[in-house]
Order: C-alpha cells, then sequence, then structure tokens
C-alpha cells in the first residue's frame, strides 16, 4: 500500500482530471518562489500525468516555448522561464519565438493556469496593485500574460495559496477578468468564450455557478475540515453549498506514475 | 575602402543617451540585460528617461531605484524566482513615475509594429480588464471591415534601443547563436525598430567570422550606431548560451533593494565605487564569474 496522497498530489490530479485530450494547454512565467511551485511546477506534474492516462493527443506549452518536455529530466526546479539549462531539456519541440503569441491570439489554447494576489467571488484577478492604482498601498509586477489567459483561452485553472487575504469580494485591479460583476457581464465587454474553470487551492476548489457565475465551494480535500476552509476564505457571499464532498483522492496508479515516473526524484512536488 | 569602425568605448557611448530619451533595454525577465549600460547611464547622471520595455527586472529596477525614470511603459517588472523588483514597487507605491502597462504580448507587439513601420496594433485580449480604465493609450477602434470594436496601442517607437549580444565585429555585424531563446528573439524585433541602436557584446571578433556564419548575423552593420566590448555585460543576469544568471547577487540585489539605504550602498558599491566596468568585474570576481560560465556557450 502507498503512502497517503500529500495535498500537492491531490492539486495535480485534481488539475490532471479537468484537463481533456486532444488540448492546447499553457504555463506562464511566475514570480515567488511560493507561486513557482504552485503555478509552474503543479501543473507541469498534472499536464504529464494527464497525458499518461488519458490524453496522448494533448499538446503542453511550457513557458510557451518548451513543447511536451520530459518533467522527469527536467534540469531545474524552473526558477525562471528561460535560460541555458532550459534550453537542453529534452521535449518534442522548441519554439522560440513569439509564435505562442499568434497561437493564443487565433484562440487555439484551450487551458491556461493563473494565480494572483487577489481573486474575487467572480473569479476576477488581481496581478498589478493591492489598493488605488494611483498610489497602492503594494503595487505588484504587473498584467504579463494574465489578460490574455482569462480572454483568449478557452478556460483558466486559478491556482491560490489558500489565505484568507487572497480571497475577497471585489479585486482592486482586475487583470484577468473573470466573470466581473455578475452573470452576461463578460458577453457585455465582448468576452464570448473563456474565463475561470475552477480555483484549486491546498484545501479546496472552487467552481462557478452556471447561473450566478459566484465562486461555490465544490469539495474539500481529503483532510481538511470546512471550518479551516471556512476560516481562510476571505469571501463574504454564501459560497458553501449545502452538501460538499470531498476531493476525490488519487488512485494507487496515478500516485505510483506521479513518484515513479513523472517526478521520480521530487524535483516538482515536495514530498 | 573600409566601413566604418562602430566600436566605442562604454563612456562614448552611453553619452549618447541624452535626458528625457525615450529608451528600450533589451533582454526579458532576469536574461539578457545590458546591465554594464545601465550602470555607466547612472554614474553619467542621465535621467528623464521614457523606458518602453514589455518584461523588465533589475535593469529597469536599478535606474528607478537610482531616480532616473520619468515614464514607464510595459507589463512587467519583477525579479522570477527572487519576488517583486524592489525600487519599482516603492516609486509606484509613492507615485514617483508614471505608468503605462499594456498585457504581454501587446508589449510585445508595439515593439513589432515599430519593426515592421505599422503605427498601431489592434487585440481584444485587455477586454475586460481594468488596463484600458488606467492606460489613456489603450484606445478603442472599430474595424473598417466589420468585425467590431478592438483596442488599439500605439507602436513601441524607441528613440534609443539598448542590447547585449554575444558577438560582433568592429563594423557593427552582430552574430547570434543559432538556438535562440525568446529573450534574443524579442532583442532582434527591437533592434529593427531604430536606427539609433547600441549593441554592448560579450566579445569583438575579427570580420572573417561573419562571413564564415553569415547566417548568424541577424543584424548587420547597416543598423548599430554603436558596438560596445563588455564581457560579462549583462551581470548579475545571465547572457544565453555564454552564462547564466548570478542568482546569489540578484537574490541580494532583492534583499538591499527593499530599503532605500541599504539600496544606496548598493550603488555606491556596485555603480559609483566600481568606477567602471572592469573594475566592478573585479568587484564580482574571476572566480565567481567562472563559475558563472554556460559550457558549450564558449564563443568565436
Amino acid at each position: 500500500m502507498t503512502t497517503p496522497a500529500t495535498a500537492y498530489e491531490v492539486m495535480a490530479v485534481t488539475i490532471a482530471r479537468e484537463l481533456h485530450d486532444r488540448e492546447l494547454w499553457f504555463l506562464g512565467m511566475s514570480t515567488g518562489p511560493q507561486t513557482i511551485l504552485l503555478l509552474t511546477r503543479l501543473p507541469i506534474v498534472a499536464m504529464e500525468l494527464a497525458q499518461r492516462t488519458h490524453a496522448p493527443n494533448s499538446w503542453m506549452l511550457v513557458a510557451g516555448w518548451i513543447m511536451n518536455p520530459v518533467v522527469a529530466k527536467a534540469p531545474n526546479r524552473m526558477e525562471s522561464e528561460f535560460g541555458n539549462a532550459l534550453g537542453e531539456w529534452p521535449c518534442e519541440a522548441y519554439n522560440n519565438s513569439l509564435t505562442m503569441s499568434y497561437i493564443a491570439a487565433r484562440h487555439e489554447i484551450d487551458v491556461g493556469f493563473g494565480s494572483a494576489a487577489q481573486v474575487d467571488k467572480y473569479g476576477n484577478c488581481n496581478t498589478v496593485a493591492i489598493g488605488p492604482y494611483e498610489r497602492p498601498k503594494v503595487r505588484l509586477v504587473g498584467p504579463i500574460n494574465q489578460p490574455g489567459h482569462f480572454s483568449l483561452f478557452g478556460r483558466e485553472i486559478v491556482i491560490m495559496p489558500h489565505e484568507k487575504r487572497n480571497f475577497v469580494d471585489r479585486v482592486d485591479f482586475v487583470s484577468g477578468a473573470g466573470y466581473l460583476g455578475g452573470p452576461d457581464e463578460r458577453e457585455s465587454v465582448g468576452l464570448h468564450r473563456g474565463g475561470p474553470c475552477m480555483i484549486l487551492t491546498d484545501k479546496a476548489v472552487f467552481t462557478f455557478d452556471k447561473q450566478t457565475r459566484l465562486a461555490t465551494l465544490a469539495s474539500i480535500h481529503p483532510g481538511i475540515t470546512l471550518d479551516d476552509v471556512v476560516a481562510n476564505t476571505g469571501f463574504s457571499h454564501d459560497y458553501v453549498p449545502p452538501r460538499v464532498g470531498q476531493t476525490p483522492e488519487p488512485t494507487e496508479d496515478e500516485l505510483n506514475l506521479i513518484r515513479n515516473v513523472v517526478d521520480p526524484d521530487g524535483v516538482m512536488l515536495p514530498r | 575602402m573600409e566601413p566604418d569602425v562602430k566600436l566605442r568605448s562604454l563612456s562614448d557611448a552611453a553619452a549618447l543617451i541624452k535626458d528625457g530619451s525615450r529608451i528600450h533595454f533589451g533582454g526579458m525577465a532576469v536574461h539578457n540585460h545590458p546591465m554594464a549600460f545601465v550602470r555607466e547611464l547612472i554614474r553619467q547622471g542621465t535621467k528623464d528617461l521614457t523606458v518602453v520595455s514589455h518584461v523588465s527586472a533589475n535593469d529597469v529596477d536599478m535606474l528607478i531605484g537610482a531616480g532616473r525614470v520619468r515614464r514607464l511603459e510595459f507589463s512587467y517588472v519583477g525579479l522570477e524566482e527572487f519576488g517583486t523588483a524592489p525600487c519599482f514597487r516603492r516609486a509606484v507605491e509613492s507615485a514617483q513615475i508614471e505608468l503605462s502597462e499594456y498585457s504581454e504580448p501587446v508589449a510585445f507587439e508595439r515593439f513589432a509594429c515599430s519593426a515592421r513601420g505599422m503605427p498601431f496594433f489592434t487585440t481584444r485580449e485587455m477586454f475586460g480588464t481594468d488596463l484600458p480604465r488606467v492606460n489613456p493609450d489603450i484606445r478603442e477602434i472599430s474595424d473598417p471591415f466589420g468585425s467590431g470594436t478592438y483596442h488599439a496601442v500605439s507602436a513601441a517607437e524607441p528613440e534609443w534601443v539598448v542590447i547585449h549580444a554575444p558577438m560582433a565585429d568592429k563594423y557593427g555585424n552582430v552574430l547570434f547563436f543559432p538556438n535562440r531563446q525568446l529573450p534574443e528573439d524579442l532583442d532582434l524585433t527591437a533592434s529593427r525598430t531604430t536606427k539609433n541602436l547600441i549593441v554592448t557584446v560579450e566579445q569583438i571578433v575579427p570580420h572573417d567570422r561573419v562571413w564564415q556564419l553569415p547566417y548568424l548575423n541577424l543584424i548587420p552593420r547597416f543598423r548599430p550606431t554603436a558596438v560596445v566590448e563588455l564581457p560579462f555585460g549583462a551581470h548579475p543576469c545571465s547572457c544565453l548560451h555564454v552564462y547564466n544568471q548570478d542568482r546569489e547577487h540578484l537574490g541580494h540585489y532583492a534583499k538591499v533593494g527593499r530599503d532605500p539605504h541599504t539600496f544606496e550602498e548598493y550603488l555606491e558599491t556596485y555603480v559609483y565605487g566600481a568606477g567602471d566596468h572592469d573594475s566592478y568585474l573585479h568587484l564580482i570576481g574571476e572566480a565567481r564569474l567562472a563559475g558563472l560560465r554556460h559550457a558549450g556557450g564558449e564563443l568565436q
């Protein structure tokens, strides 16, 4: 019997099950060690896991230019989006120019991964500023590619450290457009596709109600209590449905693949 | 007849940049920024710059920290694994600089427009965001062919472009490695946006090399105004293929940058105190620099 799944393994499997065959997946850059783990290393493991379990025709664009790399042969822990070591990562294709932007602009990317300092109840994300834009309390790195993730891609998986201050009713700045102020608002500003499909944290999964477009608690990870989730969620709307299930545990097969094939040396996910 | 020799000293090349210039520094994230040139601009006191950029790091952060940037057009200023850019953050939080921000591909495309002689780029990717609300340079436009409304953003149009590249000859032919990464491709695009181009290089190579490798001569000599030989001229950033970023130094920068006093001390040590590039390299130390070298990235 294998040892129980870690929170990261639960998250990786949750992402993998959200990814379908014959899709294009895009993974971009991140800032700071915590975000690099959640937004870069975790989805890489999930993407290869999906390719090995049910999505052999999918295609992953890592940092937009390294395509279908062999995760087990990663030269480092993805601290930067570029670099000499990454240029030697075994992969199926390199694509070193702006082609990725063109693929995105043509709406050919199905899934992206995003994170932010703030996410709100409609899934809007903020990587620009906390407080007023003109004189912010905390200035963040900037929009980077987040606008395109939420407007051009088919759907966005938002991955957040589950802390109260990150979950707000309304973001101070929209750099990634979720459902904006509610139903039909995306359509009213000309966004006819895409948007966030889930918020995944180290404690739970939120999805968006089809009618209200509000973030709703979909499942809680094994070993986590509802009280723990509520104590660490800053939303003030009623996001807890009458019945909340547990996030499905990884199967033996999935755990074996993660631990022995995809990330055998524990380079990507902490053990 | 011999062509013009474009080789210049660092101080002469930096003196070409006047106060108030509109300038782009090459490189992306923590890679390939012309850091030696940035340090020299700070030494020379060049100020009131408008920096037009896309994905910036310690290059722009240091200039902002030294108080030399009036306006910044950009998508990202940060240090990747080392976190937020400390001086940029401090300056914006105290409303010291004017900002004009775009999504990343749009910031790239502004340079592609200039390189193609096109006045503006159209996109829908910033729909729904607050960027058009805070950035008056993002305007609405209607497709004359009837597909609806778009955002228009102006071409980058830098007056000056400064990039760091592996090799050049003294006439200004600039050689690149064949398997380029995006930071290098973006530099090539930027190099085509103005005739006021300064290229700092790791090494000046004999003119004969260009004739042997014409397919790597991606910036031919009719383009640069000046080339400057600056080994480790991107330090502490990487120069792709040649050496890696100095993670210890960048980590140190991220830390000392958070406090104006320790940042002043950093400038005093690495910029003003080290009065030129040779002294800077001496200060970093030969052994440390040798340890950053990338196997297979030998020049010549």
